[in-house]
């Protein structure tokens, strides 16, 4: 008979505080007070040659990390849940709570720093207002250089605005938040947007609360005009507030 | 403050929390997959399918 633990392994969602309700069709390791999220997989599939393999399938790709994230989601609506990257596994049941038992001492600390919390995402794009051309043609050499001059000018004073404004939103949104975490802007390439991204942040708030969606809609208001937009994504499971650099 | 619908989240935006952050327990108990920079072979294949921009765009 062929042993089953040679074509699977052990899959890991994530880690729940001991007394919280595990989502249904999941199961669980727990150990010394840690409950893992666990799920069998193929190594067909999720092995350490298949794993990286299948990441190149974008069908693939969309599935399991839909599925990663409606696990988890689905935990953190009813309790604390300490997310874990796509791709954690381990060879068996027993591994897993042995990795728990190594790294008990950072989950215990994630799991009390996101306690009670939710992660909130939040964007700020920038459309450029149309630029208004100058219907007059420059009178000569020396007029055309002083308007490149002025553009040039206006650009650098638009960016710094820009970037002031950016740098505003943030404060106002932290102090809204327990923690937060400012992310790299996604391309156009990736977000599909001829919108520009100033801001991709992440804020850690008590679960529910309301304060960002309301700073957020407040924001818009002042600067919707001016070409800003912004975007509120979650509640998430704290993605942003958990691991070694967090 | 409702949460969204899976399918109303981008996958560009889910890419970018699924992949890139969380826990990554690593040790003689995992695969090493754990190892492996996850999101950048996920945002590769975002970006290599132009078919996929215009889907995202769709779903916004």
């Amino acid at each position: 008979m062929i042993s089953a633990a040679q074509d699977t392994g052990v899959y890991v969602y994530g880690v729940l505080a001991p007394d919280a309700p595990s989502p249904p069709g999941v199961e669980t390791v727990e150990h010394d007070g840690l409950v893992a999220l666990v799920r069998e997989v193929p190594l067909a599939e999720f092995g350490e040659e298949a794993l990286p393999a299948h990441l190149n399938d974008r069908e693939w790709l969309e599935v399991h990390v839909r599925a990663h994230e409606d696990v988890l989601a689905s935990a953190a609506e009813a309790s604390t849940v300490v997310p874990f990257r796509f791709g954690v596994i381990c060879h068996d049941r027993s591994d897993v709570a042995r990795l728990l038992d190594e790294h008990a001492e950072l989950l215990r600390r994630d799991l009390l720093r996101v306690r009670g919390c939710e992660e909130l995402g939040v964007k700020v794009w920038y459309d450029a207002p149309e630029a208004t051309a100058t219907d007059e043609a420059p009178a000569g050499g020396r007029a055309y250089l002083e308007r490149r001059r002025d553009d040039r000018r206006r650009a650098l004073e638009l960016a710094a605005s820009r970037e002031a404004l950016v740098a505003d939103v943030h404060e106002r949104l932290a102090r809204c938040s327990v923690a937060s975490v400012v992310n790299r802007p996604q391309p156009k390439e990736l977000s599909g947007r001829d919108e520009q991204m100033l801001l991709n942040a992440a804020y850690l708030v008590r679960r529910g609360d309301e304060a960002i969606a309301r700073e957020v809609a407040s924001l818009h208001a002042e600067h919707a005009a001016n070409g800003y937009a912004f975007e509120l994504t979650g509640p998430w499971p704290p993605y942003n507030f958990v691991g070694e650099g967090a | 403050m409702t949460g969204l619908a899976a399918e109303d989240i981008t996958l560009v935006d889910l890419v970018d929390r699924v992949l890139n952050k969380g826990v990554v327990l690593t040790g003689d108990v995992t695969l090493s997959v754990a190892d492996v920079d996850l999101v950048y072979v996920g945002l590769r294949v975002l970006l290599a399918s132009a078919g996929t921009l215009d889907r995202l765009e769709r779903e916004r």
